[in-house]
C-alpha cells in the first residue's frame, strides 16, 4: 500500500536538515549541565535467561522511579507472531518489568496492548509466549482495542487530528511504561518506545490497521500521542531486535541491550544511535524533541557508553542516508561517561 | 465471560450470550459499556438459533437507536462518527422489505470508498510518480471514512449489500458489490488467503492470517477464482494450526461458504466475551446448512 505517511515519513529535507543538525551540534553547541540532561540508560543483557527483573529494578531506581500506590501499565509491542522472527517484545522482558515494578510498591501493574494489525490480541500474546512466561497472564492483561474509550485532544497538534479516542485503561494509569522492540521501520526509519503508543489508539474505533493515523500523517502522529500521554517511562527491548524490513519482515538483530529512562525522546534517540542511525534524521523525533535529545550532548548518557554497544542495523535503501557516519566510536567518546571526570 | 466450554455446548453459549447483555440492550467487548460489533454478532447468533426473545427485540432496539443522522452507525455510543460496523447493523436489522432505517444504512455503505481510490489520491500519486498499488481500478471500504480500504470492512459492506440490497438501489448496489469483490480478490496474498489488505508491503510479499482468510471466503461466495481455491487450501492449512473461538470460526465460515465441511473442533475452546461464543454458534449455524448471512 501507498500512503501520504510512507511520503511523509522521511524527506530528503528531514535527512539534510537531520544531518546538518547533527554536524552542528556535535561540534560547537554548547554543552548542558548534566542536570538539565535528560538521563538515559544504557544495560547490558546478553540474554533472556537472566535476572532481568533485579536489573530492571535497579535502573528504575537510579532514574527515582516513584510508584508506591500507584497503577503502572505495561505497554509492550505485539505486532504479529512469526516464530523466526523477533517482531514482539519478548515476554521475558515484560514479566521483569512488572516484577520490577510490583516490588517497587505499585498499586497495580497491567500489561495491556492493542495490536494494529491482527484481530484477536489473545491469540497473538499466547502465541508470543506470554501466557507460558507471565503466570497469570490472563488477569493481569487488557486488550487496548476493545476497551472502553474517551475523547480526548491532542495538545502538540502536529498531525491534522486535534482529538483522538482513548482507552480507559490507559487514561487511568499514573505511569505507562513503553515497552518495544528495538527495529528498524519501513516507513518512519525505527520504530522505538514513541512509536509505540500507536498501540494505545483502540482499534474498536479505528480498525485494523489504525489507518487514520497513517493519512494523519505518521511522524506527527507520533509526537502527538507522545504529547497525549505524558505520564510516561520507557524500557526498550533490544536484546534481541530487527533490522532491515522491520518492523514486520525484518531479520532479528542481536543487540544485547535494554534501554530505559523517562524522556522517550532521549531514549529513542540513544537507541537510533545504538542501531547506527542519525537520530537527528528520524522526524518525529525533530517534532517532539523540546530539550535538544536527540543530539547525543542534549542526553545524559548512564550505564554503558555507546561506543560499547554500537551495533548497526542494516537499513532498507531508501534510509541508508540516515547511517550515522564517520568514525562512531570517537564520535560517541565525547557522551562515554566512563570518560569524565 | 471468561471459561472453559466445550466447542459444541450450544444451549451454554446462548445462555452466556444472554448473560452478557447490557441493561440498555447492548453488549460489550469485555463486559463494559455496549459496542456495535458485538451487540451485532449476539443478536445474529441469537437470531440464527431461534432464540427470539424480548432481549434480542431489546438489542435490535438499541441498535436502531444508536443510529446517526447520516444513516451510518457509530462503533459505541460516545463515538460521534459512522464507520464500518454500519454494514454490520444493516446485517442485523434483516432483510425485510421496508426497513427505512435499514435503507439509509445501505445509502451510507454506497457513500463510502476507500481514499486511496478516490480521483483526488489517484491525481496526487499520478503527479508523485508513485508506483500504481495491486487492485488499483478496485475499491472497497475503509474502517473510518476518509481512510483506505481494507479487506474486513469490505467484507462485512459486501456482506451488508447482498443481505440487504436487493430490496435498495438495486442497480448500484450491484456495481459497488463486483468493485468490492474485486478489490478482495486482488488484495489476496500470494501464498494464499488475505491478511488485513496489505499483501505487498514494500514490494515484499506479506503473510495472510487466518481470521481475514475465512472472512473474505465468507464475502467471496459463489465465487470461483485461482485466488478463492488458493485461499480454500490455505484456509484448511490454517484451521487444525488455530484455537482461539473466533479465529476458527471465521475459518468454518468461510469454508462452509464454498462447500467444505470442516472436522468439529474437539478440543476445549478459551472463551473470552461475547464475540467468541456467538462466532461459535454461527459457524456451527452455517455448518449445520443455516444460511447465517443470508444473501
Amino acid at each position: 500500500m501507498s500512503f501520504p505517511d510512507e511520503r511523509r515519513g522521511l524527506r530528503r529535507r528531514d535527512l539534510l536538515c537531520g544531518g546538518a543538525a547533527t554536524l552542528l551540534l556535535g561540534s560547537c553547541a554548547p554543552r548542558r549541565k548534566s542536570a538539565d540532561r535528560p538521563r538515559v540508560s544504557i544495560i547490558k543483557a546478553a540474554s533472556y535467561s537472566g535476572e532481568l527483573a533485579g536489573t530492571i529494578r535497579r535502573a528504575l531506581r537510579e532514574h527515582g522511579v516513584q510508584v508506591s500506590g500507584k497503577r503502572v501499565l505495561l505497554k509492550p509491542n505485539l505486532v504479529e507472531f512469526d516464530p523466526g522472527a523477533a517482531i514482539n517484545t519478548h515476554p521475558a522482558v515484560v514479566y521483569a518489568a512488572l516484577e520490577a515494578f510490583r516490588s517497587l510498591g505499585a498499586a497495580q501493574v497491567r500489561i495491556a496492548e492493542g495490536p494494529g494489525h491482527r484481530r484477536n490480541t489473545w491469540e497473538l500474546a499466547e502465541a508470543a509466549g506470554y501466557f507460558e512466561a507471565v503466570p497469570g497472564f490472563e488477569s493481569q492483561f487488557t486488550d487496548l482495542n476493545l476497551d472502553d474509550v474517551r475523547r480526548i485532544s491532542l495538545p502538540h497538534a502536529n498531525s491534522t487530528l486535534r482529538e483522538i479516542y482513548a482507552p480507559q485503561t490507559a487514561l487511568e494509569a499514573d505511569l505507562i511504561v513503553s515497552m518495544p522492540k528495538m527495529k528498524t521501520h519501513h516507513w518512519v526509519g525505527a520504530t522505538l518506545s514513541m512509536k509505540n503508543f500507536f498501540g494505545l489508539v483502540p482499534g474498536g474505533v479505528y480498525g485494523w490497521p489504525k489507518n487514520v493515523l497513517h493519512w494523519a500523517g505518521i511522524p506527527e502522529c507520533i509526537a502527538d500521542l507522545h504529547a497525549a500521554f505524558p505520564k510516561h517511562f520507557a524500557i526498550v527491548d533490544g536484546i534481541v531486535g530487527m533490522e532491515g524490513n522491520g518492523p514486520i519482515q525484518g531479520t532479528p538483530k542481536t543487540a544485547g541491550v535494554l534501554v530505559v529512562g523517562s524522556d522517550m525522546v532521549a531514549v529513542d534517540a540513544t537507541c537510533c544511535r545504538i542501531m547506527g542511525i542519525d537520530p537527528a534524521g528520524v522526524r518525529y523525533l525533530r517534532l517532539a524533541e523540546r530539550r535538544d535529545q536527540t543530539a547525543a550532548p542534549g542526553v545524559q548518557q548512564i550505564g554503558e557508553p555507546i561506543a560499547a554497544v554500537v551495533t548497526p542495523f542494516r537499513l532498507l535503501p531508501q534510509f541508508r542516508a540516515l547511517r550515522l557516519s564517520g568514525d562512531l566510536s570517537a564520535k560517541e567518546k565525547v557522551d562515554d561517561p566512563r570518560s569524565r571526570s | 465471560m471468561d471459561r472453559t466450554k466445550p466447542a459444541d455446548s450450544g444451549s451454554a453459549l446462548v445462555s452466556s450470550i444472554l448473560a452478557g447483555q447490557n441493561a440498555d440492550g447492548g453488549w460489550g467487548y469485555q463486559g463494559g459499556a455496549s459496542w456495535t460489533e458485538p451487540t451485532v454478532c449476539a443478536l445474529l447468533a441469537l437470531q440464527t438459533t431461534g432464540c427470539l426473545t424480548p432481549r434480542v427485540e431489546r438489542g435490535i432496539r438499541w441498535l436502531r437507536g444508536l443510529q446517526r443522522p447520516d444513516g451510518g452507525w457509530p462503533p459505541q455510543p460516545s463515538v460521534d462518527q459512522s464507520t464500518w460496523v454500519t454494514a454490520l447493523a444493516v446485517l442485523a436489522l434483516g432483510g425485510q422489505p421496508r426497513d427505512a432505517a435499514r435503507d439509509r444504512g445501505v445509502a451510507w455503505l454506497l457513500g463510502q470508498t476507500g481514499r486511496e481510490s478516490t480521483w483526488v489520491e489517484k491525481l496526487r500519486s499520478a503527479l508523485r510518480g508513485e508506483k500504481v498499488e495491486t487492485g488499483a481500478g478496485t475499491t472497497g471500504w475503509p474502517w473510518l471514512p476518509g481512510t483506505a480500504a481494507w479487506v474486513t470492512p469490505t467484507v462485512f459492506a459486501l456482506l451488508a449489500l447482498e443481505h440487504a440490497g436487493s430490496q435498495v438501489e438495486a442497480g448500484a448496489v450491484r456495481a459497488r458489490e463486483e468493485m468490492g469483490r474485486a478489490f478482495l480478490l486482488a488484495r489476496a496474498c500470494s501464498g494464499g488467503g488475505w491478511n488485513h489488505g496489505g499483501a505487498r508491503a514494500l514490494g515484499y510479499a506479506a503473510p495472510a492470517y487466518p481470521e481475514t482468510t475465512g472472512q473474505a471466503l465468507l464475502a467471496l461466495r459463489g465465487c470461483q477464482s485461482p485466488e478463492v481455491s488458493k485461499a480454500l487450501a490455505r484456509a484448511e492449512q490454517f484451521l487444525p494450526l488455530s484455537r482461539a473461538p473466533q479465529t476458527v470460526s471465521w475459518l468454518r465460515l468461510g469454508l462452509a461458504a464454498h462447500g467444505r465441511r470442516t472436522q468439529r473442533t474437539e478440543g476445549k475452546f478459551r472463551f473470552r466475551g461475547v464475540m467468541d461464543a456467538a462466532l461459535v454458534l454461527l459457524a456451527d449455524a452455517a455448518e449445520g446448512g443455516a444460511n447465517v448471512f443470508p444473501g
